[in-house]
């Protein structure tokens, strides 16, 4: 098969960049859409050009690496997977398609198709953890957890750090990965200690990022390659109130 | 060269405890001078660093991706053994040491093994304090489940996502320290080479991957958790940044590198499509559970599967192992498949597959209930291949997806080179021949956690002091070598891309340093891998600059360093004149296809040390194996 | 609690609360409204009530901050939404991972409002003085008024649009407002929907009937 490729290129260290055209031919639909940019690479390469730069990594959907916007879809056009789960038999024949990098504030853009996510990192560090030293921990079974509680905490938990969320959100809001975290912690019996600290911090440190705010529109939890619900947002919310009243 | 693996004395039950008595202590208002450097985020690297700087060590961490949290770690299913016993099965610690040292094939240091057997209990208590979602049961305790053929249930496990859940644990543990400013985190920043100065490890080089900027690091020690080596087949289940240089560095600095051919294949993943294809996908081995493995009877039977009759149709493993049937352990499901292909019984369009079949397991338990236990696994097999599992019989084939050997580490994990320390994937030290289902989380997390925040003290207090002006000049030449490095690669100018060349590597190690070696092949193949190797550096083209992002520089750069350690790769499979776990010999096998160990002979790790900085040439040092516990015997699961 | 509020999530349930307070309001205003077809009497008697009650002062003020709340929120934060994404994608999400038009457009849904409510205002509360006694008691015939403005085909079709803008705004504000505020469960959430949509339907419904019968009916 065929395909029209429009991808943005964006020069290291500049403000702005452009979209490109490239024609790839003799496709197989069998390929994934990474395998079809590593093509336009190595023909780059041969032709002695600069390859576009993108994240990847693990390449089955877990590492959260990929950072691609496809035809306006964050991950492309399919719910729960991620770019590198995608496969070129989800494209036409001929079509044109439109690969741009995730756009926020919070994530300025590095080069081509990379994006910067510190910022991500950042909301993690500000509380993102339940403090236990190694060696201090008790026996795992003295904590039960309610077997709904653990699930509801998994799939919280689940949340890859793509960021995919922010960029679909028409806001950039990152709500949905801070209270994915904030969830996961704050549901379980170990995070309760630090419960408020953490919804206070993580907040706060989600607002010093510049991260937009959220108008619940739940596109960031069909975005969501894991597909983490926007009931997660209402919990931060929640929890960030009660944590804001009973603190001093 | 003199070495050795300072198991220490006394009974085995106790030599962990001992030791640690025994290994000196750092005043805690000391240990804020100390610098340590962590290479590496996965679930070594992680917990390592998080461990060390609440120890009160100034840690400074680094990282190739862009977080920590994306280190390859996070893509491993299955689960993490325990030996908690509480299925109350008959688990203990020795039942646990005893199986990983029977699956390794008895290549593998009973003292290691032991420790580890008894620190995999402390670690599922330290995930669930951090807030690891495990599976559980309705009463609110731990659920376990048996996996990889293990008679008891001691496999803790989050979903088929354990790995992450695990790596999230770490790197959130990583993260709370990198707040408190006793972590100093350099993500994107690749290792280049190590500083040794008066024969002790004295920092690292670093590239800084957007910058493309040359930094030197000093610290009092290093510590190496930058995983394995198995994407040096190209195709692989590693992540595509996974890579061998950190320790391929080490190895040319003075560390030994030990069993480095015993890379594990794993039976049942996705196969390739086509050449394009850039990695593979595992699915978890829990399918053969219930999907039995098939190939026709017939060479050349290009007849769907559905319409190819029971009796035509060949259940190979139930005939040649009746009593384990589709469950016998990874090396052997993986040989048998490719016995298969290679007789041109193997299906599919590029006829390197074999079937996974639920036709019986649909009719015996309903679609639903295997969709409950399997959901995942089949979605994620129709989003690569667009086939349906349910209505298709899966096509699976072995892929590479784990290596035991790696660089050689005392019972301290220490290199041969002082204050180099090497844990996870990235050592050779637990696994042996062949790495059971669920270890691999365990090993990294134990040494990391628990074994190298204790150990590193011994080099810390017990090291010879180095003038800091020796440090800083040791540190400029090897910057220096490292900047005309990476102007040697980008000079060549050739006319033929790094893939071309990982290609060809990939396919030859495959064909002969894979799952069945010869003499004859390995000889052939040490010929050959010389021979891409001088290709290589004559005609490989990278595009760009070093002072920039420059992502065909860091392949080009990873792909010189695997060029070398395939070579390695070969003279050690060359060397092991035996078949045991993942080395298989056809030279060494029953006539009816099992493996032929030689205790005698062979019951060693091949230790190599590198002779010639060009990697060409290597002494091979040998460490006794001594089974006092377990008596060595043979494997037979027929 | 002033750092509450400068945080969007603070913010956020400022808006809610606000919002659910114009929403309660617009359900009795319309309730009021509905009086129309109770004849001129009932309906000019209550709203001379209405106007003339003691407590009007404090609703009205209530009601007007609660409106200039609702805006100036509005309007920092989408301030601070537009910075958040300072380059614009060239190709928009489509399909499962779109954002409906209706989210996308609430600013402009509550301009159109705030020009609405203004115009209205002049056309009714400032507009055309009539009068009229009923046993004796002077009070103020809007009855009259609305009759005379909803003749008029132009305002009947300008409420029109109004009030189904109106009501994507409610739609969405509703239950928006409650997972703003924190109040989410899964036996709850679909329920919160489908109340929201009755009640904005219901709301708009009530609205629009008064000048569809004025004008075709009376």
């Amino acid at each position: 098969m065929v395909l029209k490729l429009k991808i943005w290129r964006q020069e290291q260290g500049q403000k702005d960049g452009r979209f490109e055209s490239y024609v790839l031919e003799e496709l197989s639909s069998d390929m994934s859409f990474l395998e079809m940019l590593d093509q336009l690479n190595e023909n780059l390469v041969k032709k002695k050009k600069v390859p576009v730069a993108f994240d990847h990594d693990c390449r089955e959907g877990i590492c959260g690496s990929c950072s691609l916007v496809i035809n306006g879809n964050p991950h492309g056009p399919h719910t729960g997977s991620a770019v590198c789960q995608l496969h070129l038999r989800s494209f036409k024949d001929r079509e044109e398609v439109w690969v741009e990098p995730f756009r926020a504030k919070a994530f300025p853009v590095i080069q081509d198709l990379i994006v910067d996510r510190s910022s991500l990192d950042r909301i993690i560090q500000s509380g993102g953890y339940i403090s236990v030293n190694t060696g201090s921990a008790p026996e795992a079974h003295s904590i039960p957890v309610e077997k709904g509680k653990a699930e509801e905490a998994f799939s919280n938990a689940a949340c890859i750090g793509c960021g995919a969320c922010v960029a679909v959100c028409k806001n950039a809001s990152a709500s949905l990965f801070v209270s994915a975290k904030l969830s996961h912690l704050n549901l379980l019996p170990q995070g309760q200690a630090e419960k408020k600290s953490r919804a206070l911090r993580m907040v706060g440190q989600m607002e010093k990022e510049g991260f937009g705010a959220c108008t619940n529109t739940g596109a960031c939890s069909r975005a969501c390659p894991k597909e983490i619900s926007l009931r997660s947002i209402a919990r931060m919310n929640r929890e960030y109130l009660k944590a804001y009243l009973s603190s001093d | 060269m003199k070495f050795s693996a300072g198991i220490p004395s006394g009974p085995l039950e106790e030599k962990w405890d001992r030791h640690r008595f025994e290994l000196p202590l750092v005043n805690p208002a000391n240990k804020r001078k100390h610098q340590v450097i962590v290479v590496g985020t996965g679930l070594a690297g992680a917990s390592a660093s998080s461990s060390l700087a609440e120890l009160g060590y100034q840690v400074k961490t680094f990282c190739i991706q862009d977080s920590p949290r994306r280190a390859h770690s996070i893509a491993a299913q299955g689960g993490i053994n325990a030996a908690k016993n509480y299925p109350g099965d008959g688990d203990s610690i020795k039942r646990l040491f005893y199986d990983t040292v029977k699956g390794g094939d008895f290549r593998s240091r009973e003292a290691n093994i032991y420790r580890l057997a008894q620190i995999s209990n402390h670690i599922i208590d330290h995930c669930v304090a951090q807030g690891v979602p495990f599976a559980r049961e309705y009463g609110g305790l731990l659920a376990n489940r048996s996996f990889g053929g293990a008679q008891v249930s001691r496999t803790f496990y989050a979903r088929g996502q354990t790995g992450q859940q695990l790596l999230l644990g770490a790197y959130s543990a990583l993260m709370r320290q990198v707040d408190r400013g006793r972590v100093s985190l350099y993500p994107r920043h690749e290792m280049m080479d190590l500083v040794v100065c008066e024969g002790q490890a004295v920092g690292i080089v670093t590239r800084n991957l957007l910058t493309g900027e040359v930094e030197g690091h000093l610290a009092q020690a290093v510590i190496l958790a930058t995983g394995g080596y198995g994407n040096i087949f190209y195709l692989s289940t590693n992540a595509m940044h996974s890579n061998a240089s950190a320790a391929w560095r080490c190895h040319k600095r003075g560390a030994f590198f030990a069993n480095p051919c015993f890379t594990q294949i794993h039976p049942t993943c996705i196969p390739r499509s086509g050449n394009y294809q850039s990695k593979l996908t595992l699915l978890s081995e829990s399918l053969r559970n219930d999907g039995r493995v098939w190939v026709p009877k017939n060479a050349g039977d290009k007849r769907a599967p559905e319409s190819i009759p029971e009796g035509e149709r060949d259940y190979y493993l139930e005939r040649i192992y009746p009593s384990f049937g589709n469950l016998v352990p990874r090396d052997l499901a993986s040989r048998q498949a490719k016995f298969q292909v290679d007789a041109g019984l193997g299906v599919g369009p590029t006829g390197e597959a074999v079937y996974l079949d639920f036709k019986d397991a649909i009719k015996r338990l309903g679609k639903g209930s295997l969709s409950e236990k399997y959901g995942n696994l089949f979605q994620m097999y129709e989003k690569i291949t667009g086939e349906n599992p349910y209505e298709k019989p899966m096509r699976i084939y072995p892929a590479v997806h784990y290596t035991m050997g790696g660089l050689w580490v005392d019972y301290n994990l220490e290199s041969a080179v002082k204050g180099l320390f090497v844990l996870g994937e990235a050592n050779f030290s637990d696994h042996g021949a062949n790495r059971l289902g669920a270890s691999a989380l365990m090993q990294g997390l134990a040494d990391g956690y628990f074994i190298v925040p204790y150990t590193v003290a011994k080099h810390l207090v017990g090291g010879a002091a180095i003038a800091e002006s020796k440090k800083e000049r040791a540190l400029k030449e090897t910057c220096k070598e490292v900047e005309d490095r990476l102007k040697k690669v980008i000079q060549v100018g050739g006319s033929k891309t790094v893939d071309f060349f990982h290609r060809e590597l990939g396919g030859l190690l495959w064909n002969q340093v894979g799952m069945l070696r010869s003499e004859k092949g390995l000889i052939g193949a040490i010929d050959q891998i010389q021979g891409i190797r001088e290709n290589f550096w004559n005609e490989v083209y990278v595009p760009g600059e070093a002072g920039n992002k420059n992502a065909e520089l860091e392949k080009a750069l990873r792909m010189a360093d695997f060029l070398e350690l395939a070579e390695l790769m070969a003279k050690d499979a060359l060397a092991r004149k035996e078949s045991c776990g993942s080395h298989f010999r056809e030279e060494y096998q029953t006539p009816d296809q099992e493996a032929i160990r030689d205790d005698e002979n062979f019951c060693h790790v091949s230790v190599w040390e590198s002779k010639d900085s060009q990697g060409k040439d290597w002494i091979l040092h040998k460490e006794p194996l001594e089974f006092k516990e377990v008596s060595l015997s043979v494997r037979s699961y027929k | 609690m002033k750092k509450f509020f400068l945080f969007s999530i603070g913010q956020k349930y400022l808006m809610g609360v606000t919002g659910l307070g114009l929403a309660f309001f617009v359900l009795a205003h319309m309730l009021g409204n509905l009086l129309i077809f109770a004849g001129d009497k009932a309906y000019n008697l209550y709203m001379h009530q209405m106007v003339n009650m003691k407590a009007s002062v404090i609703v009205q003020t209530g009601l007007l901050t609660a409106f200039l709340l609702h805006i100036i929120l509005a309007l920092i934060l989408g301030v601070k939404n537009y910075f958040s994404r300072s380059e614009k994608y060239a190709r928009q999400a489509s399909g499962w991972k779109a954002t409906a038009w209706y989210q996308k457009t609430l600013i402009a849904q509550g301009a159109v409002i705030l020009v609405f409510v203004i115009l209205h205002l002049i056309t009714f509360k400032f507009g055309a003085h009539y009068e009229v006694v009923y046993e004796g008691k002077t009070v103020r015939n809007l009855f009259q008024l609305v009759i005379e403005v909803f003749q008029k085909p132009v305002m009947v079709i300008w409420y029109l649009i109004a009030l189904l803008i109106l009501f994507v705004h409610l739609f969405h504000g509703l239950s928006s407002s409650f997972q703003s505020l924190g109040l989410s469960h899964p036996r709850f959430d679909s329920w919160i929907k489908k109340l929201s949509l009755g009640y904005a339907v219901f709301v708009t419904v009530g609205y629009i009937s008064l000048p569809i019968y004025v004008f075709f009916f009376v």
